[in-house]
């Protein structure tokens, strides 16, 4: 080890790469924000397919105001940037609260939700209506039918743009440092106040993203396929 | 109207629909008696479809009365759900799910609507119709792997499933390849034989000739003549009868 680090010190970018990961064990800064992305994209995932859930549902329900509720979630969400409904959230409607990671979690999962409704609804529309016809024909409810027969086809088409929006989401987390979350790019920007180099905290930070991105668009291939399989001949 | 042997388990009085402006139906009324197979033939866009999805509610009638076994199904207040359990239906495309293995596409309702007590009952009268179908074997495929006369059967079995009094058939041939059309007529005459009530929407017409009790031909939305299928084949007095006959023959 101790000869690798002088091997690093003699050369410019070598003693960045130092300066970045090892002085003062500063590569398990970026464990820590990883570990912050990653915990802001997982909580915000779950609170974004609840929401979108439910905002589908509402979308394609027979009673209006649902259908308006709906409507305007996903109006409000789509139509203003994510860092604005981030900024509100932590200076406005959750100003009392200390807890960034929860302030930060919401408001991604709240926008999330009005993309995942979008997404779903789309996915229940896809399903032929004879499907619908043929569970009804059996005396099944309405719900029974959308539970046991639609939703499950409807997921299962929407999974591939189900995906990239987790992708996205975990990208997108990257602005939580404007509320002071120390997530993979904050850690970036706190080692180069340090270091007065940018260059290396930076691109070891979108490595570090795109090996996650990899890693899933690799393991939601897999569940794809798996789903895929009564559509295999 | 009915022959005498049969006392009637669907009336119909006066039905009624429209999409939009376009009329489809303009006045049926009808009775089906119980265990009579009744095959209703006409020309495309003559409303066929369209009253017997009526049947069962799929399309609420704009006016009219429908009464199934005593119960006024276009009466607002009544539970279509516990109707439509006693009526089985069988589409033109089948309309199999495509994310359930075959067993479990005739077990769901079943199972959820607690028509059987578990899951093993569900399964074994499920495999029962199957063997009746003849695809016991295909058990645990997915409808993607049959071909179009499996899956119609399929459908068969998976209306059977409920336990229903009257089963609905809409057009359940057209969408087949010829050579597999037999197969899943031979499933409905065995139907017709054990005394199911059946109302089908065809355009077999040997099919209807031999295994029908009556015949309803309708035209513009109305049933333009009826009868015994010997008499509407041979001598079919509605000179529209005549025409759409003999291009079908």
């Amino acid at each position: 080890m101790e000869g690798f680090f002088q091997f690093l010190q003699s050369s410019d970018l070598g003693r960045q790469i130092y300066q970045t990961l090892f002085y003062a064990d500063r590569w398990s800064w970026y464990l820590d924000g990883l570990k912050l992305t990653l915990e802001l994209t997982c909580g915000a995932i779950v609170i974004g397919t609840l929401l979108g859930m439910i905002t589908a549902l509402f979308s394609i329900s027979s009673f209006a105001p649902l259908r308006f509720i709906a409507k305007v979630y996903t109006t409000v969400i789509r139509g203003t940037p994510t860092t604005v409904q981030l900024l509100i959230m932590y200076n406005v409607i959750m100003v009392s609260s200390t807890n960034k990671l929860l302030v930060g979690t919401l408001a991604f999962g709240i926008n999330s939700g009005a993309y995942v409704a979008e997404i779903l609804r789309g996915g229940i529309m896809s399903v032929d209506k004879g499907q619908t016809e043929a569970g009804r024909s059996l005396g099944l409810k309405q719900w029974q039918t959308m539970l046991y027969i639609v939703l499950p086809q409807a997921i299962k088409t929407s999974i591939p743009t189900y995906t990239s929006e987790f992708i996205v989401l975990f990208k997108e987390t990257s602005i939580a440092g404007l509320i002071a979350v120390t997530e993979l790019t904050k850690i970036a920007n706190m080692i180069t106040s340090q270091t007065y180099n940018a260059m290396v905290p930076l691109i070891v930070s979108a490595i570090i993203y795109l090996a996650v991105v990899m890693l899933l668009t690799f393991l939601f291939g897999k569940l794809e396929r798996r789903l895929r399989k009564s559509d295999a001949r | 109207m009915t022959q005498g042997k049969y006392e009637p388990i669907i009336q119909v009085a006066d039905l009624h629909k429209s999409f939009g402006k376009l009329e489809v139906l303009t006045g049926i009324t009808e009775n089906i008696g119980r265990g009579e197979v009744v095959a209703v033939i006409g020309p495309s866009g003559s409303g066929k479809s369209t009253f017997l999805r009526c049947l069962n509610l799929l399309e609420t009638p704009t006016s009219g009365r429908i009464t199934v076994d005593g119960v006024d199904i276009t009466d607002k207040k009544t539970d279509i759900n516990k109707v439509r359990q006693g009526m089985g239906m069988v589409f033109q495309h089948f309309n199999l799910f495509p994310h359930l293995r075959v067993i479990d596409n005739i077990t769901l309702a079943p199972l959820r609507l607690n028509v059987a007590p578990n899951k093993e009952a569900a399964r074994k009268a499920g495999m029962e119709l199957l063997s009746r179908v003849g695809l016991a074997d295909k058990a645990d495929s997915f409808p993607v792997q049959l071909s179009g006369g499996q899956k119609q059967r399929i459908a068969i079995a998976r209306a059977l499933a409920m336990n229903p009094r009257i089963m609905l058939f809409d057009e359940p041939t057209s969408a087949l390849d010829p050579e597999m059309v037999g197969e899943v007529l031979k499933v409905m005459a065995d139907l017709a034989k054990e005394g199911m009530t059946m109302v089908i929407v065809t355009h077999e017409m040997g099919f209807a000739r031999e295994v029908a009790d009556r015949v309803l031909f309708m035209d513009g939305g109305v049933i333009a003549e009826q009868g015994r299928p010997e008499d509407i084949f041979s001598a079919p007095k509605n000179p529209r009868t005549r025409e759409f006959l003999s291009k079908m023959l």
